[in-house]
């Protein structure tokens, strides 16, 4: 009896042997499990084959194979290949040795094998795949009655993730907890789990994990995990960012800078994010956030999108009265050449279509715009129309104007109400032919009420155009 | 017969005088030229020695090659033998289509003249450069070289062979930001360019920027009077100091920008100019509303002035906009057109546009503007004071890749007419190459001077991505005159054609995007 308990105790431990082992977490594992209970009948102890276990001695965790051909040697017992257990890696932080010892100190009585390695109503040697957590728990007083709730302490039974030697198979079977599969988990709640449960999280994560998504390295969280050796595979880690609800507010674009900070934004977003559109005087917090060649993780990757008031079907009317109102905000994305490409854009594109020209006189007679802003009537327009022939004459024959029989009469209402258009074929002299005082027909331009003091205490150089001499006679204000 | 006495483009040019503009070498653009050099320089060494870092935020740069032909036919003073020409049964005479005043064995007139033509070219330059060791510090340069390949005539602006468009060093620190050289103003009172430097200070909910230096002229980079001193006998022969600042503040979801602009003659004996403008946008919870209006202190009176509603309907489907708005133009006070007290319009708009499905929108538009009284002596019969502008379009995309824009355009003012329909279709073949086909026609009356008859015009455009950042643009239009009119008509046949390549670095992102517009 004292024999077959020996034996039983000895692969007892040897079952305890492939699922508790201390940190590094080695514990064998047999090439093929051992047949425990087959054998019930000749070993009465787990410590007669696994002697080590308790004591913490290595070397006697597990018989030598060639102990199975004491029995197995081919004449009363068929042989066996059985070669010992293969090493087998986890992630428990389980110390038999110093299991026992603080047992011991606490006045507890030595632990069973049994007790964790048989299910309970097993038989002796039906040692079991699995240790029987419950049984931690009888003393460690689970603080949950689910392995992977989020209070667990993990770090009690398991060393973190960069401390094993676990290979990307074995980390890409680690159970996911089911705080892990709630909507939002992402985005939200695990930045919300991680204060105070690093170590929890570092069960199954290294650093890597942390910094594949997270721009902002820095985070005291992240610090806390360990990082893996250099030599550790890990699985390919995809970065993940679920856009938060503000982002797809609408508006969201043309207002995020009121919300945005170094903190808030570096933890999916790198500088290069918001260089995509920022373009000129980076604001101090696009300054403040890692660059993408910095780190890690990707960052979200921004594409550069028009706000949703340049995709209104009359953007381009509105732009001006927009742009002068607030131009800071166009400078966000625009550099000033943008403007300058455009409105001053050589042939083939920019303000004007290509077929433009030949039918400019609506638009320029209209004045949907003014021309004048990027065209000198005298420089730009003068100077074509005088290359076609169309510029002022100084003849009263035959001409440009003959549309309208009395021309000459009624051009004074035709000048003051498009006066622009006179001046992109006209010179000044051919106007002051008569409407100077030294003129033919001395016409003056003015209006009834005109203030011609006025006028002469700001240029008087203008009114020598015309007149010989202070038209006011001195009465200036 | 014809050109019985010299009648020529000598003796027109003769009459108006070749542009000659001040070219770049006499100080326009020293401060821009040296910044462009400096910007170059180290451009070309970035690209030559740090390639990878340079791909990345340190600069942004394009250069754009284009090259255009132009093909019209003038008309000018001419003369025909008194045997060639008949009476319009109005007691005149006309040769042809053309009224000509006759002596007695000669008459004259303004007569189509030989076809010419023209070759420019053009060559912009444009980088904008970090990274020069001092954390927010860049040069921006754009420079633009002309040549004109020869020809009948000169294309405007090409007498002028290099300008330095914009040439500044800026450094930014936070919410700071200083420039100093070439550079411009884009404002609610029209562009403005200038040699000096600008601060601004931008904060969230306000923003103010100063600036000041040496003006230049509007749409030049040179002194208004070195621009203009060869082409009229009168002009002011003082350079302009230019000075002026903003304030922009966002509060309560509106966005308000009041400016103050203020030229004087750099001898301080005179005021070019002294304006004051604010615009405003801001949106209500169904409204969106834009604004802006302008005075002039120099004349003492309003200047331009706009309120536009615009009111996304049914989700955005339709969009609504109603507009007021009053025009004015601006005349420097060195000039004695404004003087003359040109008269404001006032204008009532309307746009609608409708954008159920993202293959179709259709867009229509209308206005109606009133012209203040010129006071000027009636004669007969007055001119009309009104005016009236209309325009709709739609455009539909019936496949992926393949667009068809369609667009109608009315101006109808006082002597002055113009109907003008537009038929293009676009098709983008592959990623990198699109290409287009366009026809329009139009009739334009009386000022417009294209007679009763009309004009149609056939265009082509093509667009090659040859590679990353680089495309190969190029275009032509022909445009051929179909039935004069009664009185004097300019012949409108004409033939246009352009190319173009662009070479870009590190894009501005929102140029992506750029559409044109008429």
């Amino acid at each position: 009896m004292k024999r077959s308990m020996l034996v039983v105790a000895a692969f007892a431990g040897l079952a305890i042997g492939t699922v508790l082992r201390p940190e590094p977490s080695v514990r064998a594992e047999q090439e093929d499990p051992f047949p425990h209970a087959r054998h019930q009948g000749l070993f009465p102890l787990c410590t007669g084959c696994h002697e080590g276990i308790p004591t913490g001695d290595r070397g006697d965790w597990f018989p030598e194979p060639e102990a199975c051909s004491g029995c197995h040697d081919g004449v009363e017992r068929a042989t066996v290949t059985w070669n010992g257990p293969s090493e087998r890696v986890d992630n428990l932080a389980f110390e038999h040795a110093e299991h026992e010892q603080s047992r011991a100190q606490a006045g507890d009585p030595p632990g069973q094998c049994a007790s964790c390695h048989i299910e309970p109503g097993g038989g002796r040697m039906e040692v079991a795949a699995d240790i029987q957590v419950e049984t931690c728990w009888g003393c460690h007083a689970h603080e949950t009655d689910q392995h992977f709730n989020v209070d667990a302490s993990c770090e009690t039974c398991h060393v973190p993730l960069a401390s094993t030697r676990f290979g990307t198979d074995r980390i890409e079977r680690l159970p996911t907890p089911p705080s892990h599969e709630v909507d939002g988990f992402v985005l939200e709640a695990h930045g919300a789990l991680a204060p105070g449960r690093t170590a929890m999280c570092a069960t199954c994560h290294t650093r890597r994990r942390c910094v594949s998504c997270h721009v902002d390295t820095n985070v005291a969280e992240i610090a806390q995990i360990p990082t893996a050796p250099a030599t550790m595979e890990l699985p390919a880690m995809a970065a993940t960012y679920p856009e938060p609800a503000s982002h797809v507010d609408d508006g969201w674009l043309e207002g995020h800078q009121r919300e945005a900070s170094v903190g808030a934004c570096a933890t999916c977003h790198t500088s290069n994010d918001c260089r995509t559109c920022h373009v000129s005087a980076v604001p101090d917090i696009v300054a403040g956030l890692p660059s993408r060649e910095s780190v890690v993780a990707p960052g979200v990757m921004l594409e550069s999108r028009s706000p949703d008031s340049h995709s209104s079907l009359f953007f381009m009317q509105a732009h001006p009265v927009l742009a002068s109102a607030d131009q800071a905000t166009c400078q966000t994305c625009h550099l000033e050449r943008f403007c300058v490409e455009c409105h001053e854009a050589d042939v083939g594109g920019g303000y004007h279509p290509p077929n433009f020209m030949t039918r400019h006189s609506g638009d320029a007679y209209g004045r949907d715009s003014e021309c004048a802003n990027c065209h000198e009537p005298r420089v730009f327009c003068r100077q074509c129309h005088a290359d076609l022939g169309l510029s002022g004459l100084r003849r009263a024959a035959a001409g440009y104007h003959d549309g309208t029989p009395i021309w000459l009469l009624q051009h004074g209402q035709a000048a003051r109400q498009n006066l622009e258009s006179c001046s992109s074929c006209h010179r000044q002299v051919d106007c002051t032919r008569c409407h100077s005082v030294l003129g033919a027909f001395k016409v003056s331009p003015h209006s009834p009420g005109f203030d011609a003091e006025r006028a002469w205490a700001q240029s008087p150089r203008t009114c020598l155009a015309c007149h010989v001499g202070d038209p006011t006679n001195g009465n200036v204000p | 017969m014809r050109g019985l006495p010299p009648a020529s483009r000598a003796a027109r040019h003769a009459r108006e005088p070749t542009v000659i503009t001040v070219s770049g070498s006499q100080g326009v653009s020293r401060s821009g030229g040296v910044l462009f050099g400096l910007a170059l320089a180290v451009f070309a060494g970035q690209l030559v020695g740090r390639p990878h870092e340079a791909a990345g935020q340190s600069y942004r740069a394009w250069l754009s090659s284009s090259i255009h032909m132009v093909e019209v036919r003038p008309v000018g003073v001419d003369s025909v033998a008194r045997a060639e020409v008949t009476a319009d049964g109005e007691g005149g005479f006309v040769f042809g289509a053309y009224p000509v005043s006759c002596d007695v064995d000669v008459c004259s007139g303004l007569l189509p003249l030989s076809k010419e033509r023209i070759f420019a070219a053009t060559q912009d330059a444009s980088v904008t450069y970090w990274g020069l060791g001092v954390q927010g510090l860049s040069v921006t340069a754009l420079v633009r070289l002309r040549a004109d390949f020869g020809g009948d005539f000169t294309w405007p602006r090409y007498d002028d062979e290099f300008d330095a468009m914009l040439g500044y060093a800026q450094l930014v620190r936070g919410a700071l930001r200083v420039r100093a050289g070439r550079q411009e103003i884009r404002s609610g009172l029209g562009f403005s360019a200038f040699d000096g430097a600008s601060g601004s200070f931008d904060r969230g909910r306000f923003g103010v920027h100063l600036y000041g230096g040496r003006s230049l002229a509007r749409g030049l980079r040179e002194p208004t009077n070195e621009a203009v001193r060869a082409l009229d006998d009168f002009f002011v022969d003082k350079g302009v100091y230019l000075m002026g600042g903003a304030v922009t503040v966002r509060e309560f979801g509106v966005s308000l920008t009041g400016r103050y602009h203020r030229e004087i003659l750099s001898d301080r004996s005179g005021l070019e100019s002294e304006r004051a403008s604010v615009d405003f946008s801001t949106t209500l919870p169904r409204v969106r509303v834009r604004g802006s209006l302008d005075y002039d202190f120099a004349f003492q009176r309003p200047g331009k002035g706009e309120l536009t509603l615009s009111a996304p309907l049914d989700d955005g489907t339709w969009l609504v906009e109603v507009s007021g708005r009053r025009y004015v133009p601006y005349f420097q006070l060195s000039t004695i057109w404004g003087f003359f007290e040109p008269v404001s319009y006032s204008e009532a708009r309307a746009r609608v546009g409708w954008s159920g499905s993202p293959r179709l929108g259709l867009w229509l538009a209308g206005g109606v503007r009133t012209y203040g009284d010129t006071e000027t002596p009636v004669v007969l019969r007055p001119l009309e004071d009104t005016g009236w502008r209309a325009d709709a379009g739609a455009r539909w995309e019936p496949a992926d890749g393949w667009s068809l824009d369609a667009s109608y355009e009315l101006e109808w003012g006082s002597g002055a007419f113009l109907s003008s329909g537009d038929v293009t279709t676009r098709y983008q073949a592959t990623p990198r190459l699109g290409a287009g086909v366009s026809l329009a026609t139009f009739q334009q009356i009386e000022e417009f001077r294209l007679g009763q008859g009309r004009a149609v015009s056939l265009g082509g455009t093509l667009d090659f991505a040859v590679a990353d950042g680089m495309e190969l643009f190029g275009g032509f239009s022909i445009t051929r005159h179909r039935d004069g009119g009664t009185v004097f008509t300019s012949p409108w046949n004409q033939s246009r054609a352009w190319t173009s390549f662009r070479w870009s670095v590190g894009e501005d992102p929102g140029l992506a995007n750029r559409g044109g517009r008429r």
